[in-house]
């Protein structure tokens, strides 16, 4: 295996959380005035420390609320740890949910640009790539129409399209995306493998545990913010079965 | 091909550009400033006092005199407001102004008696400025060689005005009796600009410290040590396109659902415009010359203020659903919508220059100045923009508070009354007011014709910068706790 391209150094994860969250200028002052103004400490992530190694699937598993997705905020720079280092590289690019960076109004090959532009890619590689994700998209003339008038279905093939027919060099998967009809999701997973096998970085959170066997080369258990275990796919997803 | 959006910049060829534009750009400046790069409306101008009474019938023999000093550079004209009785009179006035230090005469001309008007003004002009007499004492005489019955009168106030300290007061002689009050009279000059006597240093000098820090940033590049200014170069080469895509989509979807589509940008500040113009120039009755111009460039460029200081204003909360799932640096979102409401403000400049032509005003070459006013009042508000996004993510209620203040803001702005009709008690709101600044830079350059005084370009660049640097550190301080938030 090749280098490693991300380092998570004992990551330490702590939100300051109101007990109910100050919205506006009037409650913080009024609440502050009162002395009401406290805080509760909610630590997400505990000392956690991973490497992951160019071209690896690791899938993140636990239970709701064990931090497997603010590790992956943490990991993709959207979130700054409390204490601790994460170091990446190569630009990591987000599945993205249904729609978000999205722009309604414009039409789907004006979004393919944007969403293109947002993940980090240059546009002499989106107007070479741009028949391609065309293509996989099954869109075909529709792609000129503003994407309001898109059913989701179609709104989720071409968000599948921009995010994985570009080569991310890490890939961020939380959930897997099962859009569209049955033929597109095959095509999709398809496509997933294909990226997991060409040298693309994966990191998958999923409770799926067939999809991590079968996806994943190593595998982290976390649980309440802490690496409950560590190791290759098989072992810890039997582990968690029990 | 280049997946990803190149790192790598190419800094030779940035520092070459920078120095061969600053050099450009100093030469540019020199040229289009011009006559007000050099001299400026002195601040020691006389003001004319208000008329109060008549002194004397002018005639055969008579003389007033008036005695003062004014501390002007070049000295080009002096002033003297007359009653005629409400009659036709004859005969030739003249005005003397002469330099009591010498006794010699510096000034005199002669007026017919008959071509003045009541309450009229004669006013002698030196063929060249006069540097001789700064702060020296003068003394003013007038006499006439009219008969009684058919002489004018020169106009008087009853007191004396306050002398300032250490100088000597001002003293009124009729007949050669000194009197209490102060003849109607002006006088006007222009100064030196110490700035643009040295024009040449200062620009060699800052030209220096440029050229030092490029020395400096290419010396830790060479060591592969990445200094702020490479860093942000980086990042904007890295960002270009998304920035640009973020612009564009503002603006395409702006206008997405709309007829008349990008021509709205150019008929809003006119129908504004013409909406004031009938209310203020016929309700209010405003006398200010080339008042439609006055008007739009106030519009416009408050405008661009209040939409693009709005748009920046919810620029994070709107794309929370980005920020929180993929890494883009946040100051990105603020940036744009500046950006987007910059282009429409480049649009509404053409409107704008339809109504300066059609008001009568002639292009000069002061019209090519206006960008600055233009890069200041952007730069001001993306400054705005960054303190509002940032603090609009911890108080929702901002949003409220800034359309209230806005409005104030807008009000406190001469957009469409003169200056001259705040009283004094409201004028120093003006002097803090970033906004008046950069109106007064434009309506100078399209009105006048003519450049600003330097000293207001450094007002301007400060005021924009200063705020840019505090919107920026609100910013940069809070940005990481933005996505907790959203």
């Amino acid at each position: 295996m090749g280098k490693t391209v991300i380092e998570v150094n004992d990551v330490t994860m702590r939100f300051r959380m109101n007990n109910d969250r100050i919205m506006s200028l009037k409650e913080f002052v009024t609440t502050a005035v009162r002395g009401k103004l406290e805080y509760n400490e909610f630590t997400a992530l505990d000392h956690v420390s991973f490497t992951v190694k160019q071209g690896e699937t690791l899938g993140l598993i636990g239970r709701n609320g064990a931090g497997k997705s603010t590790m992956l905020k943490v990991i993709s720079g959207i979130l700054k740890p409390t204490e601790g280092t994460v170091r990446t590289e190569g630009n990591i690019v987000p599945m993205l949910e249904l729609g978000s960076g999205f722009d309604m109004d414009l039409t789907g090959r004006e979004n393919i640009f944007l969403n293109g532009a947002i993940l980090g890619y240059s546009e002499e590689y989106l107007k070479a790539q741009y028949e391609e994700i065309l293509a996989f998209s099954e869109l075909g003339q529709f792609i000129e129409v503003p994407i309001r008038n898109y059913s989701s279905g179609m709104l989720a093939r071409l968000a599948f399209s921009v995010a994985a027919m570009v080569q991310p060099e890490i890939l961020i998967v939380d959930e897997i995306l099962s859009v569209g009809d049955a033929a597109f999701q095959e095509k999709s997973r398809a496509r997933m493998m294909e990226l997991m096998g060409g040298g693309t970085t994966v990191l998958f959170v999923s409770h799926n545990m067939d999809q991590i066997r079968e996806m994943c080369d190593k595998v982290i258990w976390l649980e309440q913010g802490r690496v409950k275990m560590a190791g290759t796919a098989k072992m810890v997803c039997d582990a968690y079965a029990l | 091909m280049e997946k990803q959006q190149s790192t790598e910049i190419n800094l030779k060829k940035t520092i070459v550009t920078a120095i061969v534009g600053y050099v450009c750009l100093v030469v540019l400046v020199y040229f289009l400033m011009g006559y007000q790069l050099h001299f400026r409306a002195s601040r020691g101008d006389l003001e004319q006092p208000a008329a109060e009474t008549g002194t004397v019938e002018l005639v055969q023999g008579t003389v007033v005199e008036q005695t003062f000093s004014a501390k002007i550079q070049r000295l080009q004209s002096v002033s003297v407001q007359w009653g005629t009785y409400y009659r036709s009179n004859s005969g030739t006035v003249t005005m003397e102004l002469i330099n009591q230090i010498d006794g010699s005469v510096v000034m005199s001309q002669s007026f017919a008696a008959t071509e003045i008007a009541e309450g009229g003004l004669t006013t002698m002009t030196a063929e060249e400025p006069i540097e001789t007499v700064y702060d020296a004492p003068l003394l003013l005489r007038l006499y006439a060689d009219s008969q009684p019955g058919s002489a004018v009168s020169p106009m008087m106030c009853l007191t004396a005005p306050e002398p300032e300290e250490d100088a000597t007061p001002f003293a009124l002689m009729l007949n050669g009796t000194p009197t209490e009050g102060e003849l109607c009279f002006s006088a006007a000059g222009e100064d030196y600009i110490w700035t643009g006597l040295h024009y040449w240093e200062f620009a060699a000098g800052f030209g220096a410290v440029l050229a030092l820090a490029a020395v400096l940033i290419w010396h830790r590049y060479k060591k592969g040590k990445h200094s702020y200014v490479v860093n942000a170069l980086i990042a904007v080469r890295k960002y270009r396109f998304l920035i640009r895509q973020l612009v564009d989509r503002d603006f395409k979807t702006k206008y997405k659902r709309s007829v008349l589509g990008v021509f709205w940008s150019f008929l809003n500040p006119l129908l504004t415009m013409a909406v004031q113009y009938v209310v203020f120039s016929s309700l209010f009755r405003f006398d200010v010359p080339y008042y439609p111009a006055y008007l739009i460039i106030g519009i416009v460029f408050f405008n661009f203020f209040s939409e693009s200081t709005s748009l920046a204003l919810g620029s994070i909360i709107g794309n929370a659903g980005l920020i929180t799932k993929v890494y883009v640096p946040k100051y990105i979102y603020p940036l744009t919508r500046v950006l987007s409401s910059l282009v429409n403000l480049v649009i509404s400049l053409i409107p704008l220059l339809l109504v300066t032509l059609v008001s009568g005003l002639m292009p000069t070459k002061a019209y090519f100045l206006v960008p600055f006013a233009l890069v200041c009042l952007a730069v001001f508000s993306l400054g705005i923009g960054l303190l509002l996004s940032a603090l609009m993510v911890f108080f929702r209620d901002i949003q409220f508070l800034w359309g209230v203040l806005s409005m104030i803001w807008m009000y406190l702005t001469p957009i469409f009354y003169p200056v001259s009709i705040l009283p004094k008690s409201v004028a120093w709101v003006l002097d803090v007011n970033p906004l008046y600044y950069f109106i007064t830079f434009a309506r100078t350059c399209f009105i006048d014709g003519i450049s600003p005084e330097p000293v207001i370009y450094a007002q301007c660049m400060m005021m924009a910068l200063i705020t840019l640097l505090i919107g920026a550190l609100v910013f940069r301080k809070t940005q990481d706790r933005f996505v907790l938030y959203l």
